[in-house]
């Protein structure tokens, strides 16, 4: 019982997601058999809204252990979801593998661009560490861009006509992506919580907040900061992944500088160093974006920017983080406010 | 002699860097005609000079606060807008200029406001009210801007479009529209509601400052109301001499316009910086993170205002008639012969060179770095700059105001990215993106040099100048390298990624940059 108060928010946020579906089909007066049979409707549509803010708050979550956690600011990190976006078309499209195969390859690649993000830790630090990074995002950028590879990246088109397999297609089995999606989200959250909590996590955090008090502690910094990358780039490339899969289009935009920036937007609209500040600020990312768009048209990327610029002045330190610093403040007003209107009822 | 010797042992890497750097560049000229290097290597100094105006005000705003300007290339953008408008249309910039200065003449107002406030002991103001005033000031200062006559242009008709205007004006002709006209009551109400909206912003703001318990001394609120004063009755000048400075613009000829368009750019360019870091910014001290997000935001509004009203089309910004003259002695043999006959192109070195966008650009990146240089190590302003960016607290505990240091530091990089904007302008046309390419070009350039150093930024821009140049040469004409048949010819595409992997190489070997101090 104790546990479930604890962890009301989070139970809550599972069960509005688990019947998020359902309750658009009500509010649309369709029945649930066609929501069940991925009729088109509303209910599809916005369950394609939430698979992408889904895939969003995943590739915030790896950036948020990174930076937030770690405090290792890299401008390159939209290169991990690009590499697992580029790396499951390709296997899916030009090698012909099924999917299982084609994870652990992405898995792999995830690895491997952790361990080339790592060859230049121990040289460079803070702010040039994210310039290298840019650097090789950037380059990897051109390079899948580029004219030559066109046969097999599609140049600066995108990837396109990924074939997708049948039990998990986002057009025709939309309704099972929805709760994969929103499975690989909760779990890798979960996930991310206790390795926050472990050891290893406390020694990164650590290592964020003063390396060299961590060194002198007697932690090789250079292993743990290892861990982070590999952990957070496997995140980011299985999210890329399950955007490549989902999208009918990979386009070379998903390794530019946008995309880490995006990711960057997402936990500073969230909170850095919060974890659950990454998926509240992939849906505002990503919600702000399509509702204003539909409203604004043309102006939305101005009154988007002026949102940014009101979130950092109103909101400090990001929703949850603001939250977190300020919720007692707030519920000791509510209190008091209450009282009062209890006091004048009485009276 | 030992002296240089030492030097060059205390600075052993950066030597044989440099040095290596050398010998790579030489061993390129090897493959290329002389006429072929000639030019690439001018164009190369000419993009170093204005990627350097950028890259310079980034450094010393990181420098000195840690701020990652991110919406430097949007500023840069406006820059150039803003220098257009003047070139092309001083009439509009006439007609801009009265509402600004009676917008201004009612910001300065703030200190007096809080002066009063303090006498009249007005305290317990709330969070709600200072915001209230602020809009009721903000929407009666749309009032008196809607009612004001200004001649203008109009992206969505073809006729009154800027992109026609500047084409006109590349023909020779310039021929402004009629100038609107209104009613003098209307005039007179416009500009009195500028001036009280203004005063109303300045009101709220020095609310706001109350609430933060922040006193202005009264010193300050008889400077501010003088200041106040002054500008208005400049604003009320520039109106009733409106007609006759116009003309006197059209009459004077391109190049003295171009020359007023650099000042007017670049002090536009510092209002901007020092407005975006005494508001904005200065609260964001604390969490720097936050820093990237607001100038990201800002960037984003800054292009989405320009895009607003000068429209989405590249416009021609024609070249000052002092570089444009075709026929009649041109091109001339000798840079002195192209200055006298205003030539376009002259030869140097057997190679046609165009006075503009490979002389003069470059010329003026290399009067505004020996400015600055001198700035930095000549006044008194430029030692606490060095002073802070090495240790901004030992500054701060000397008891510098280092708050204005800031503001002067912001006004002077956006300044100074404004005026690259208005040279870059005639070299490369004016369009809505031009600033993001050069912000990544000069956060490579800063990165190679050394972030926070001045010379750095110089080298850095130099090196990512030359080579871009060089690769888009190559490209035309083909590399012969020793293991292919074919010459080489690298595509557009590698010339960004030529200079990222420069930086990262360099980076690689020296983590701080060139000429970047060891934190």
């Amino acid at each position: 019982m104790k546990i479930l108060r604890a962890h009301s928010a989070f139970l809550a946020l599972v069960v509005f997601l688990g019947v998020f579906p359902f309750l658009i089909a009500i509010l649309d007066g369709q029945s649930f058999a066609d929501v069940l049979a991925n009729q088109s409707g509303q209910s599809k549509f916005y369950q394609g809204l939430l698979i992408e803010i889904f895939i969003l708050a995943v590739f915030a979550l790896s950036y948020d252990l990174l930076f937030g956690i770690t405090g290792l600011l890299s401008f390159g990190h939209a290169m991990f979801f690009a590499v697992g976006a580029y790396t499951t078309g390709i296997a899916l499209k030009s090698l012909q593998l099924p999917l299982p195969q084609t994870l652990v390859i992405v898995v792999l690649a995830g690895i491997a661009q952790a361990v080339l993000f790592s060859i230049v830790l121990p040289r460079v630090k803070g702010i040039t560490f994210a310039l290298v990074t840019l650097g090789f995002a950037s380059v990897f950028h051109i390079i899948i861009m580029s004219h030559e590879l066109s046969s097999i990246t599609g140049g600066d088109v995108g990837l396109q006509n990924i074939p997708k397999p049948d039990y998990l297609d986002p057009a025709a089995q939309r309704l099972t992506f929805y709760f994969v999606a929103l499975a690989f989200m909760l779990l890798v959250y979960l996930f991310y919580r206790r390795f926050v909590d472990s050891p290893t996590g406390r020694v990164c955090v650590a290592i964020r907040e003063n390396e060299h008090r961590a060194r002198m502690l007697g932690y090789n910094t250079f292993y743990f900061k290892l861990v982070a990358l590999i952990i957070s780039g496997i995140t980011a490339a299985l999210a890329g992944a399950l955007h490549a899969v989902y999208q009918p289009i990979v386009s070379p935009v998903t390794a530019s500088l946008v995309y880490t920036v995006n990711a960057l937007l997402i936990i500073l609209v969230g909170g850095i160093g919060t974890l659950s500040g990454a998926l509240v600020g992939a849906a505002v990312f990503r919600s702000l974006q399509f509702f204003l768009d539909k409203i604004f048209a043309e102006s939305s990327s101005l009154i988007l920017g002026m949102v940014y610029v009101a979130i950092v002045l109103f909101v400090p330190y990001g929703i949850i983080g603001t939250w977190r610093a300020k919720k007692f403040e707030w519920q000791a007003a509510w209190r008091e406010r209450w009282a009062k209107l209890k006091k004048i009822v009485q009276q | 002699m030992e002296n240089i010797i030492q030097t060059l042992r205390k600075n052993r890497s950066q030597t044989i860097m440099l040095a290596t750097l050398v010998v790579l560049f030489l061993s390129t000229l090897q493959g290329m005609e002389p006429n072929d290097w000639v030019i690439t290597v001018l164009r190369g100094l000419a993009v170093a000079s204005v990627t350097f105006l950028v890259a310079s005000g980034f450094s010393l705003i990181f420098g000195l606060m840690d701020v990652l300007n991110l919406a430097h290339g949007t500023l840069f953008m406006i820059g150039a807008y803003v220098g257009w408008t003047a070139y092309v249309r001083p009439d509009t910039m006439l007609d801009l200029a009265t509402p600004f200065a009676l917008f201004i003449a009612g910001l300065v107002l703030a200190p007096l406001w809080g002066n009063l406030l303090a006498r009249a002991r007005v305290s317990n103001v709330g969070h709600i009210l200072p915001w209230v005033i602020i809009i009721l000031g903000l929407v009666v200062l749309a009032f008196g801007l809607t009612r004001y006559p200004i001649t203008a242009w109009d992206p969505a008709v073809y006729d009154k479009s800027p992109v026609v205007f500047g084409v006109k004006l590349d023909l020779g002709q310039t021929d402004l529209p009629a100038p609107v006209t209104a009613e003098s009551a209307q005039i007179v109400l416009a500009m009195v509601g500028i001036l009280a909206g203004s005063a109303l912003v300045a009101l709220g703001i020095a609310l706001s400052a109350m609430r933060q318990r922040r006193a202005a001394p009264a010193r300050a609120a008889w400077k501010a109301l003088g200041l106040a004063l002054g500008l208005s009755i400049l604003g009320l000048v520039l109106h009733l001499w409106n007609d006759a400075l116009t003309a006197s613009l059209v009459a004077a000829g391109t190049t003295w316009r171009f020359f007023l368009a650099m000042i007017v750019a670049t002090l536009v360019g510092a209002g901007l910086g020092a407005l975006m870091e005494s508001t904005l910014i200065r609260p964001l001290y604390v969490r720097p993170i936050y820093q990237l997000m607001l100038t990201l935001g800002l960037g984003v509004i800054g292009r989405e205002v320009v895009i607003a009203i000068w429209g989405r089309t590249q416009m021609q910004m024609p070249k000052p008639a002092l570089f444009n003259t075709i026929g009649k002695g041109c091109p001339a043999q000798t840079l002195w012969d192209a200055l006298a006959n205003q030539c376009s192109t002259f030869y140097f070195m057997e190679t046609r060179v165009r006075t503009y966008n490979e002389v003069f650009v470059f010329v003026m990146g290399v009067v505004v770095l020996i400015a600055v240089w001198m700035l930095l190590q000549r006044t008194r302003i430029g030692m606490i700059i060095r002073a802070g960016v090495q240790d901004r607290a030992m500054v701060e505990a000397l008891g510098i105001n280092v708050r204005q240091v800031f503001t002067f530091v912001f006004a002077l990089g956006v300044g100074l990215a404004a005026l690259g904007g208005v040279l870059a302008g005639p070299a490369m046309g004016v369009s809505d993106d031009m600033g993001e390419g050069l912000l990544l070009s000069a956060l490579i350039a800063l990165a190679i040099g050394g972030l926070t150093s001045f010379p750095g930024a110089a080298a850095g821009s130099l090196l990512v100048g030359l080579l871009q140049q060089f690769i888009v040469k190559y490209g035309q004409i083909g590399i012969a390298l020793p293991f292919l048949a074919q010459p080489f010819k690298p595509t557009p595409p590698l010339v960004p990624a030529s200079t990222l992997l420069l930086m990262v190489i360099v980076l690689l070997i020296m983590p701080n940059g060139l000429f970047g101090r060891k934190e």
